[in-house]
């Protein structure tokens, strides 16, 4: 019997396998570590920076297991002034080996907790303590690379700055789907999604969400996500919406930018979303579409010359939407809500449609039969209606929600599985992967499936990589020049080491490429017709 | 060991295997007698065999290990200005080692997708390296290449090939493959390759698959159970008035196929040039506006939320032609 353990601790990394994201930034902290072998490097803190909850300190900890490290944790914001930090930290770096016998490493967490007024002196006395070290010295911020500057100016050119970046959606939910399987909860995948979608690359706080949700369950469906305030901001998020696109006061529609729950970016594409929804009438349409692609220009512009462009983009993304609507009654849903139920085989009579705040809702006036409800619940699910278990009927909210980055992260395996297999593809036959793709693979697969002696032939083929002599790489720039080196031999073993990553980058990209083959090659021969 | 597709498989491997293009093909020989090359620039039809007279070059003047002399890029994969800085660049500047000749190739394959800044990078690295490096660029169209980069090269101009050329090959293919193939199968196999002589022999190879008769049937039964293609299928959509389902086609494209905001958009005003229930008058009108969002692309951040904005003009002509 196991003490029950908060989820975040339970999957905590535990070894260098168990990092999602942020490669990079392990391998320099790794390779400083390194460099504390023989003596102390010119640099005796590593600074490790970057929003929350994505791994700086397991991996900190981590690697220090790994290196032979006994490691010091020491928490900046219980040890806030500078005497109490001169007396823990002061202790803790001058003896750089335990009693044990084992070296020592010191982490400074939540430096960022340092700051502000009763601190003063904090980031100072950090900073003496840098030069006085033996123990290697790792520091963890939560901040980005904007605020830096000003809080940690006294240490910034002593000590190694290692970025942490947020860890990207489809990262987030493979780990999610992890959890969800070792704990043997089935989890929906729309869910794991949208909680990966809202935690905005933050590992922590998606796993804790996911613990709320399920914890104690048997499955979980999209329903249960009300739990954690999605359904605050979808009602928020339809009221600005309504807002927008029936308004016929330009104030009132552009004041939504500020009353807003989501981000303006994110109700940039929830207007997007729905104009074909709303407005039926092509004229209307075309005239909110032309407004949100102006708005995206001046938003660009804004960007790459002066924020004060913003405002326009602001502008015409509420008030060109509300003035494009002159006609259309907005129900370019239930046209298309009819048109489903036409489409799935049945007359209007069987089906009632009742309009209720949240939503339209799609009543059978009977049981229609297993596969009747089948049918019809799969081309509602398409635009976005839901069955609502209990009341026995679906809800289609009024607007829908953005789709485009969740096709995205559905296919970010395909995609790349895609893209190895068509580069292969190209690079074999001379043409663009465009072409490859486009044209020589609808064709490849045709016979693949066909004739199982042509699919292993052309297996084999795909497989087969060609091989290059690789020597111009050596001849490649580098970002270092002689002069950032003691002497030319230090130099040279430099660039032999920028060589020795950058052939090892293409094996690995080579390797990549060979495991997405397969796995697509596998896939095709589950569809061919011969091995049915 | 493995066959492949028969376009490689079948690919020529050296110039005095070339039988058509007679006229090329001479000059390229007597490059290699001479050892020497200018900067070439191909242009012309696709599968006409410009990339196999070169590749073939690049046999007879190498030998065998001719591919550790060679730098195969595709414009169209990497088009930017970066390529030429890095790969190009760096590339060119080494000099060909263990040969008898002392520059190496580079051919940049569909030449005429580089950016403007990316050609001008091109233009310098052409001159400053042409000791160790000859450049051999491959388009569809000389207009879309600068020209000081045409007044470097030697302009070849592929005509397209004959029928009884792409004949001869397919025959000559099903042949070696024992393929059964009739009089019918190879008119299909040319209607539908357009002259485009990879085109044709891939489709002899998927024709052939189920290893019954190639006659036209086959050939047509094939093209139907292949998607058409995506781009066109959009637009029709879009014309028809399904706005929201042509909205869907332009997301599987850019995002589950991944292709290019700039191929979309050229694709698109292809096809609506040759469109064949749009009038010229429209067309005229289109090109205006697929002009107007090619610029937006440029200047603005969501390509989905510009080519959506011309699927909305798209279904507005639409709407008035029905």
């Amino acid at each position: 019997m196991t003490t029950p353990q908060l989820w975040t601790n339970r999957y905590r990394p535990k070894k260098r396998e168990d990092f999602v994201g942020n490669e990079q930034a392990v391998e320099e902290l790794e390779k400083w570590i390194k460099s504390w072998r023989k003596k102390p490097p010119k640099k005796r803190a590593a600074f490790l920076y970057g929003p929350p909850g994505i791994g700086k300190t397991s991996v900190a900890q981590v690697l220090a297991r790994e290196h032979d490290y006994r490691l010091v944790e020491i928490n900046a914001s219980d040890t806030r002034n500078k005497g109490s930090i001169e007396e823990t930290l002061g202790k803790a770096v001058k003896q750089n080996v335990t009693l044990f016998g084992q070296k020592r490493m010191v982490l400074l967490d939540e430096m960022d907790g340092l700051s502000g007024q009763q601190d003063r002196g904090g980031v100072s006395a950090v900073s003496k303590i840098i030069d006085q070290t033996t123990s290697p010295m790792i520091l963890i911020a939560n901040t980005i690379e904007e605020n830096m500057q000003d809080r940690f100016r006294a240490i910034l050119k002593k000590v190694k700055s290692i970025e942490f970046k947020p860890v990207s959606s489809a990262q987030i939910v493979s780990k999610l789907e992890f959890i969800s399987e070792d704990q043997g909860i089935p989890v929906h995948p729309d869910v794991l999604m949208e909680i990966a979608m809202k935690s905005n690359g933050d590992l922590r706080s998606a796993t804790n969400d996911l613990e709320t949700i399920a914890s104690g369950k048997k499955t979980v469906s999209p329903d249960d996500l009300t739990v954690i305030g999605r359904r605050d901001r979808l009602e928020s998020t339809h009221n600005i919406l309504n807002k927008i696109f029936t308004s016929r006061d330009f104030r009132e529609a552009r004041r939504t930018i500020n009353q807003s729950m989501i981000k303006y970016d994110d109700l940039y594409e929830w207007i997007y979303e729905n104009i074909p929804i709303v407005l039926d009438d092509p004229y209307e349409r075309l005239e909110a579409l032309e407004a949100l692609s102006r708005a995206d220009i001046y938003q660009k512009r804004a960007r790459t010359n002066d924020y004060r462009l913003l405002k326009y983009f602001f502008d015409l993304m509420t008030g060109g939407i509300a003035f494009a609507r002159k006609n259309s009654k907005g129900e370019g849903y239930r046209d298309q809500l009819n048109a489903a139920i036409m489409g799935a085989g049945f007359t209007p009579s069987l089906i009632s449609t009742i309009n209720v705040p949240e939503g339209i809702m799609v009543k059978p006036n009977r049981w229609l039969g297993k596969d009747k409800w089948a049918k019809l619940n799969t081309s509602l699910r398409g635009l976005g209606a839901r069955w609502v278990y209990g009341k026995n009927v679906w809800m289609l909210p009024y607007y829908r929600e953005p789709q485009a980055k969740w096709r995205f992260i559905r296919t970010y395996h395909a995609r790349r599985r895609m893209k190895s297999v068509t580069r292969r593809l190209a690079a074999k036959t001379h043409t663009s992967s465009a072409k490859a793709r486009n044209e020589i693979l609808p064709l490849l697969r045709h016979m693949i499936r066909r004739n199982e002696g042509i699919y292993d032939d052309l297996s084999t083929w795909m497989l087969d990589a060609p091989k290059k002599k690789l020597d111009h790489l050596r001849y490649m720039t580098f970002a270092k020049k002689p002069r950032d080196f003691v002497s030319l031999e230090n130099y040279s073993k430099y660039k032999q080491r920028e060589m020795k990553k950058r052939i090892d980058n293409i094996a690995k990209e080579t390797e990549t490429d060979l495991r997405n083959i397969e796995r697509w090659l596998a896939d095709e021969k589950k569809n061919a017709s011969w091995s049915k | 060991m493995s066959s492949g597709m028969w376009t490689e498989k079948y690919r020529p491997q050296a110039l005095d295997d070339i039988v058509n293009q007679r006229d090329i093909i001479s000059r390229l020989k007597t490059f290699v007698t001479e050892k020497n090359i200018p900067h070439l620039l191909l242009v012309g039809p696709a599968g006409v065999g410009k990339t196999t007279s070169i590749l073939a070059l690049a046999q007879d003047l190498y030998g065998p290990s001719y591919r550790n002399f060679v730098l195969e890029l595709n414009a169209s994969d990497e088009r930017g200005i970066n390529v030429i800085r890095d790969k190009v660049k760096n590339y060119a500047r080494t000099a060909a080692m263990a040969s008898s000749v002392s520059f190496k190739i580079i051919i940049m394959d569909e030449a005429d997708h580089l950016t403007g800044d990316a050609q001008h990078a091109l233009r310098r690295t052409m001159e400053v390296y042409t000791k160790t490096a000859r450049f051999c660029l491959i388009g569809n169209y000389s207009e879309n290449i600068i020209d000081p980069i045409q007044s470097r090269c030697s302009v070849f101009r592929y005509g397209s090939l004959d029928e009884a050329d792409i004949r001869d090959r397919l025959t000559l293919i099903s042949e070696k493959e024992n393929l059964q193939i009739v009089d019918e199968g190879l008119d299909a196999l040319f209607q539908a390759s357009g002259g485009d002589l990879r085109k044709a022999i891939n489709m002899l190879q998927a024709a052939s698959a189920n290893g019954e008769l190639v006659d036209d049937i086959s050939v047509y039964s094939l093209l139907g159970s292949i998607r058409p293609d995506r781009v066109q299928t959009m637009i029709q959509l879009a014309l028809d008035g399904k706005f929201l389902e042509s909205r869907e086609a332009l997301r599987g494209i850019l995002i589950n196929q991944g292709m290019a905001p700039e191929d979309i958009i050229r694709i698109t005003y292809r096809e609506i040039m040759r469109h064949k229930s749009l009038t010229e008058q429209k067309k005229v009108r289109l090109s205006d506006i697929i002009g107007e969002v090619d610029y937006r692309l440029t200047q603005g951040a969501r390509p989905e939320i510009q080519l959506s904005t011309l699927l909305g003009h798209l279904s507005l002509v639409g709407d008035e032609t029905r």
